[in-house]
C-alpha cells in the first residue's frame, strides 16, 4: 500500500545548515538513520525522531495571541513542524501511534496546532480578537482528557468522505487521551488506539479518536473502546455528552455525531488514521493546493515541496518568553446546561 | 473588617500553615470571627479551607494555637482526596463557619449520630474559586446530613453574597432552578468521594434530601450554641480543643499575647505535588 519509494521520500534528514550545533549528536543521529532506513523501510513516516528527542521551545506571553509553542529536535536545536516533522510512527499491526498533545486535562485554554504559521507552533485559537477559553460546563473541569491530535494526519477539507459525504475539518486528527497522567502541552507520547467518535462540527467532520499512553497502567487493561465501558464506567458516555455541548456556553448550538453517536472500535479506527495519513500525504506532496490549505513547509520531509532544509530559528523565534498573562476570571464560571 | 493570611512554609508539605489575620493580627478563624456578618444574621463569615477543583485536604486545626488552617495527614502523609470521575478534586469552595461546632457529646434527634467534633462544613457554590483562609460572606440556602462513618456531618450550601447569582438564589429550590444539576451531583461526589481509599460509600439522612434555609438556619444556631458552650469550658468533654483567642475577653482562655507567639509569615512557592493525586477513580454505579 506504501511504496518503498515514498517511505523513502518521506524520510527525514537533517539539514546540512544546522550540523553545527552538536557534531558528535548529528553523526549519531545520522547514523541511526541509516540504520532505520534498512529496517523501517515500509515505514509510512519519519520514525528516527523518537517522542523523547522532540522538546518545546516558546516566545512571547502565555494567554495571548503572542505566544507559541515550536518543537525542537533536543540533539541539534532545529525546529520540527508538529504537524509535518513529527512522525506518526503508526504501527498497524500494534494499534499505536505518536500523538501531540495541545491541552492538558482539567485546562480550559484552547491550544492546538496552528496549520497556517510556518513551523506549525502550538499556539492559542483567537475568535474575534480574544484568546479562546473552554467553559467548564459543570461538573467538568475544562477539558475531560488530555487533548492533541495526531501528527502527519490531515482531515481533508477537499474531498467529501465517502460513507457521510462530509469534508474534513482541514485540522489533523484530533485524540482524547485518557490515561491516568496529566499531560504537558507539547508532548509527544507513543499511544494505544482504542476507538473513535465522529464529531460532526459546524457540518465538518471531526473525528475524536480515543488513545491511552502506551506507558500508562491503564494501558496494560484496555485493548479497545469496549474496555471502557468495564475499566473507566462513565468515560465514553460522558465524553460524548461533552463533546455534544461544550459549546453551549458560548452559544452555539449542539454538536451533532455521525453513526448516531455509536463509537468506532480499534480496527475500524485505525483505518480512519490510514486515511487521514493518506490525505496528509496527499497535501505534503503537492497533491492538493488551494486557498486555504495548510502549510506544508518543514524541515526534514526531503523531496516535498514544502521541504526548506531547515527552519530559521532567528527568524520564528523573535520574541522574547514573558510571564503569563492572567487567565480571564469568568473561565473559572461553571456553567449549568439543563440537559440529560 | 479586613481579614488576610499570613502563610508560613510552602503548601503540599507538613509545615504549611495558614493563619487568619484581622488587621494585620493573628485571630483564631474558629473563635474569634464572628458567625455573623450582620446585625439582621443574614449574612454570614465563611472561612475557605479548600478552594474548588483542588485535593490538597486543608483544614482548620483544632489542637494548634490560634488554629492555623493546616494540610490533614494520615499515617505522617499528607492526604489528599481522589478524583473520582467526572469530577476534579473539590466539587466547591470548600470550608467550615467560625464560632461552631458540631458537638460529640450530643446525639441528633433526627439523624440519631452524634457530632463529628469540627466546625460546621460549609460548600460555597458562587462562580468564583477562592482562596486558602480567604473569609467569605455568604448567605445560606440550604444544608445536606452527611452520616460520615457515623457521624454527622452537616454540609450547609451557601453562596457568596457577592456572586452575580446571589440576589436570585434565596432557598434551596432557587438552586436547583439556576444551577440545575448540582445538588445531585454534590450528594453524588459526598456519597462516593472516599470510595477509591477503601472505605464504604457514605449516607445521607432524610434520603439524601437537601434541607432548605429555614433547616440549616437550625443547624447552624445549634452548632453555635455547642460553641458557645465549648469556649465558655462548660462542655461536657471539649475533646482537646485548643480554645485560645485573642477577642472573646470575659472568656478563660483569652490571651492578648497569643498572638505575638505566632511565626512571622514565612510563604513558599507550593510543593509538586504527587502525580498519582492526578488520577481518576472510575466509580462503578456511581451515577
Amino acid at each position: 500500500m506504501f511504496s518503498i519509494r515514498t517511505a523513502k521520500l518521506l524520510l527525514p534528514r537533517l539539514s546540512p545548515l544546522k550540523m553545527s550545533h552538536s557534531a558528535t549528536a548529528t553523526a549519531r543521529l545520522l547514523l541511526t538513520q541509516q540504520h532505520l532506513t534498512v529496517n523501517r523501510c515500509n515505514s509510512t513516516t519519519n520514525s528516527h525522531i523518537s517522542p523523547e528527542s522532540i522538546g518545546i521551545t516558546t516566545q512571547g506571553t502565555q494567554f495571548t495571541a503572542d505566544y507559541e509553542v515550536y518543537a525542537v529536535n533536543k540533539s541539534t536545536g532545529n525546529i520540527l513542524s508538529w504537524f509535518h516533522d513529527i512522525p506518526l510512527d503508526f504501527n498497524e499491526e500494534q494499534g499505536e501511534a505518536n500523538i501531540v498533545v495541545e491541552i492538558p486535562r482539567w485546562s480550559n485554554a484552547k491550544f492546538e496546532i496552528s496549520t497556517k504559521l510556518p513551523g506549525n507552533p502550538i499556539v492559542q485559537d483567537v475568535k474575534k480578537g480574544k484568546v479562546r477559553f473552554v467553559r467548564n460546563l459543570f461538573p467538568h473541569h475544562g477539558y475531560i482528557s488530555n487533548y492533541g491530535a495526531f501528527p502527519q494526519t490531515w482531515e481533508d477539507p477537499t474531498t467529501k468522505e465517502e460513507e457521510l459525504q462530509l469534508f474534513g475539518d482541514n485540522d489533523p486528527l484530533d485524540i482524547c487521551e485518557i490515561g491516568t497522567a496529566i499531560i504537558e502541552r507539547g508532548s509527544v507520547k507513543r499511544v494505544k488506539i482504542l476507538g473513535s467518535l465522529a464529531l460532526i462540527d459546524d457540518g465538518e467532520l471531526d473525528w475524536k479518536v480515543i488513545v491511552v499512553d502506551i506507558n500508562d497502567p491503564l494501558a496494560k487493561e484496555v485493548f479497545d473502546i469496549h474496555d471502557l465501558y468495564t475499566k473507566c464506567p462513565g468515560l465514553l458516555e460522558t465524553t460524548r455528552q461533552w463533546f455534544r455541548d461544550y459549546k453551549l456556553a458560548d452559544g452555539k448550538p449542539q454538536n451533532k455525531f455521525a453513526f448516531n453517536g455509536k463509537y468506532k472500535d480499534r480496527k475500524e479506527t485505525l483505518e480512519i488514521i490510514k486515511n487521514c495519513n493518506r490525505s496528509w500525504r496527499k497535501l505534503v506532496t503537492g497533491e492538493i493546493t488551494g486557498d486555504k490549505i495548510p502549510s506544508i513547509e518543514n524541515s526534514t520531509l526531503v523531496g516535498t515541496p514544502g521541504y526548506n532544509g531547515g527552519f530559521e530559528t532567528q527568524k520564528l523565534i523573535i520574541r522574547e518568553r514573558k510571564p503569563d498573562a492572567p487567565i480571564p476570571v469568568e473561565i473559572s464560571k461553571s456553567h449549568f446546561i439543563p440537559t440529560d | 473588617m479586613t481579614y488576610t493570611t499570613r502563610q508560613v512554609a510552602a503548601a503540599n508539605t507538613l509545615d504549611y500553615k495558614v493563619y487568619i489575620e484581622k488587621d494585620g493580627k493573628p485571630v483564631s478563624p474558629f473563635h474569634d470571627i464572628p458567625l455573623y456578618a450582620n446585625e439582621e444574621k443574614t449574612i454570614l463569615n465563611f472561612i475557605v479551607e479548600v478552594p474548588r477543583w483542588t485535593n490538597a485536604k486543608l483544614e482548620i486545626s483544632k489542637e494548634q494555637k490560634l488554629n492555623p488552617i493546616i494540610q490533614d495527614t494520615k499515617k505522617g502523609k499528607l492526604r489528599f482526596v481522589r478524583n473520582c470521575f467526572p469530577h476534579h478534586g473539590y466539587i466547591h469552595n470548600y470550608g467550615a463557619f467560625p464560632q461552631t461546632w458540631e458537638d460529640p457529646n450530643q446525639i441528633h434527634p433526627e439523624t440519631k449520630a452524634k457530632g463529628d467534633n469540627d466546625p460546621l462544613d460549609v460548600c460555597e457554590i458562587g462562580e468564583r474559586v477562592a482562596t486558602v483562609g480567604e473569609v467569605k460572606q455568604v448567605k445560606v440556602l440550604g444544608v445536606m446530613a452527611l452520616l460520615d462513618e457515623g457521624e454527622t456531618d452537616w454540609k450547609v450550601i451557601v453562596i457568596d453574597v457577592h456572586d452575580p447569582l446571589a440576589p436570585k438564589l434565596n432557598d434551596i429550590e432557587d438552586v436547583e432552578t439556576h444551577l440545575p444539576g448540582l445538588l445531585r451531583a454534590t450528594n453524588e461526589w459526598f456519597r462516593i468521594y472516599k470510595i477509591p481509599d477503601g472505605k464504604p460509600e457514605n449516607q445521607f439522612a432524610f434520603s439524601g434530601e437537601c434541607k432548605n434555609k429555614k433547616y440549616a438556619e437550625e443547624i447552624i444556631n445549634e452548632c453555635a450554641e455547642a460553641w458557645e458552650k465549648l469556649i465558655k469550658g462548660e462542655s461536657a468533654d471539649s475533646k482537646g480543643i485548643d480554645l485560645t483567642n485573642t477577642t472573646l475577653t470575659e472568656t478563660a482562655t483569652y490571651s492578648d499575647v497569643a498572638a505575638n507567639e505566632i511565626p512571622t509569615a514565612a510563604p513558599a512557592p507550593p510543593a509538586p505535588i504527587d502525580k498519582s493525586v492526578d488520577k481518576w477513580f472510575f466509580i462503578s454505579g456511581a451515577h
